[in-house]
C-alpha cells in the first residue's frame, strides 16, 4: 500500500472544502471559521488547512489537502506544498477576474510548478461564459505552461473524481504509479 | 455577523489600549497583534518592523489548527497554545466573544518569562471578551 499527498487551492468560495468532502472517504478535517469578509458571500471560510482521504480500489491511499484561499495565508501554501505529488487549482469563474485568480495561484506555485503536476478546474462555467476555458489555457500558455483545464461543479463526486484522476494521470506520466 | 469594516471602534480601540499597554508592560514582548479569528488585524503593537497583516494571519491559522486538535482530542474548546524556541515563544490566545472571535497572538525575545506573559494574554482575552475589566 502507497500513500500520495495532493494539494488542492483556489480562489476562496470555489469549493476547495467541498471538494475535499465530495470525495474523502474519512470524515474530512476542516479549520474553517466565520468569515468577516463582506467582500465575499459566505458564511465559513479555511483559515488552516483541510484534509481528507480517498482509498483507491487497490488500497493504496490518496491524501488531500486542502489550503486556504486568501493570500494573507500564502505561508500556508508553501507549507501545504511540502512533498505533494500533484496540485489541484480550483477557480470560480464567477469571480470579477478569475485570470487573476488563476495567475495569484500560479505565482504563488510558482518554484513547485516547475517540477510538480497541476490540474486547472474551473467552476461556474455554465453560468459565467465570459471566461472561457481557452482563455484560462492562453494565460497558461503565456507563461509557457500546459496543464488541463477542466470544468467542474465541486459538488458533484462524479466531477471531482474526474480531476484527480486527470492529476494522477500526469503525475503517472512521470513516475511509476500503480493504480 | 460582523463584517470587518463594520467592527465597533469602541472594540477596536480597547484592542489598541491591550496591545500598547502590553507590549509596554511586559519585559521582552516585541510584537502584540489582535485579529479576528479569520484573520483580519484590527491592532497591533510591535518593536521593530513586522507585518501585522501576516502575524493576524498566522494567528488565525494557529488557532484553527489547534481547535480542531482539541475538538479531534475530545478537550474541548481552544484556549490557547504557546510555540516555545530557542529564542523566545509566541502565544495565541483566544478571545471567546458572543458577537465577534478574536485571537491575540503575543511573541516573545528570550527576556520575557513565560508564564507572565501567558497570564497577560489571559487577562487581555477576559478584558476584550467582557468577562473582567
Amino acid at each position: 500500500m502507497k500513500e500520495y499527498k495532493l494539494l488542492i487551492t483556489g480562489t476562496m468560495g470555489a469549493g476547495k472544502t467541498t471538494a475535499i468532502r465530495a470525495i474523502s472517504d474519512i470524515a474530512p478535517i476542516v479549520t474553517d471559521v466565520v468569515n468577516h469578509d463582506s467582500s465575499v458571500d459566505k458564511a465559513r471560510t479555511t483559515v488552516g488547512l483541510d484534509y481528507g482521504m480517498l482509498v483507491l480500489d487497490n488500497g493504496d491511499r490518496i491524501r488531500l489537502f486542502g489550503t486556504p484561499g486568501q493570500a494573507r495565508f500564502d505561508f500556508l501554501w508553501q507549507i501545504l506544498a511540502r512533498k505533494a505529488l500533484g496540485l489541484v487549482i480550483l477557480i470560480d469563474n464567477s469571480r470579477p477576474d478569475p485570470l487573476a485568480d488563476l495567475a495569484m495561484f500560479l505565482d504563488g506555485f510558482a518554484s513547485h510548478l516547475e517540477t510538480l503536476p497541476c490540474v486547472i478546474g474551473v467552476g461556474r462555467t455554465e453560468t459565467h461564459t465570459t471566461t472561457t476555458l481557452d482563455h484560462y489555457a492562453d494565460a497558461l500558455e503565456a507563461r509557457g505552461l500546459v496543464f488541463p483545464i477542466l470544468p467542474v461543479d465541486v459538488r458533484q463526486r462524479a466531477d471531482v473524481v474526474s480531476l484527480i484522476d486527470t492529476l494522477l494521470g500526469q503525475i503517472e506520466a512521470g513516475m511509476d504509479l500503480d493504480l | 455577523m460582523i463584517d470587518i469594516d463594520n467592527i465597533p471602534a469602541t472594540l477596536r480601540e480597547a484592542a489598541q489600549r491591550a496591545a500598547t499597554a502590553c507590549l509596554a508592560e511586559v519585559v521582552g514582548v516585541t510584537a502584540v497583534v489582535i485579529a479576528t479569528v479569520d484573520g483580519f488585524d484590527l491592532a497591533a503593537a510591535f518593536r521593530g518592523n513586522q507585518d501585522a497583516t501576516r502575524i493576524a494571519a498566522m494567528a488565525s491559522s494557529i488557532s484553527a489548527i489547534s481547535s480542531v486538535v482539541a475538538l479531534e482530542a475530545g478537550l474541548g474548546s481552544f484556549k490557547s497554545v504557546t510555540i516555545n524556541t530557542d529564542a523566545g515563544f509566541a502565544i495565541v490566545q483566544a478571545v471567546p466573544r458572543s458577537d465577534i472571535e478574536l485571537v491575540i497572538h503575543v511573541i516573545a525575545d528570550g527576556d520575557a518569562i513565560l508564564a507572565q506573559s501567558m497570564h497577560r494574554a489571559g487577562v487581555m482575552a477576559r478584558i476584550l471578551a467582557g468577562t473582567e475589566t
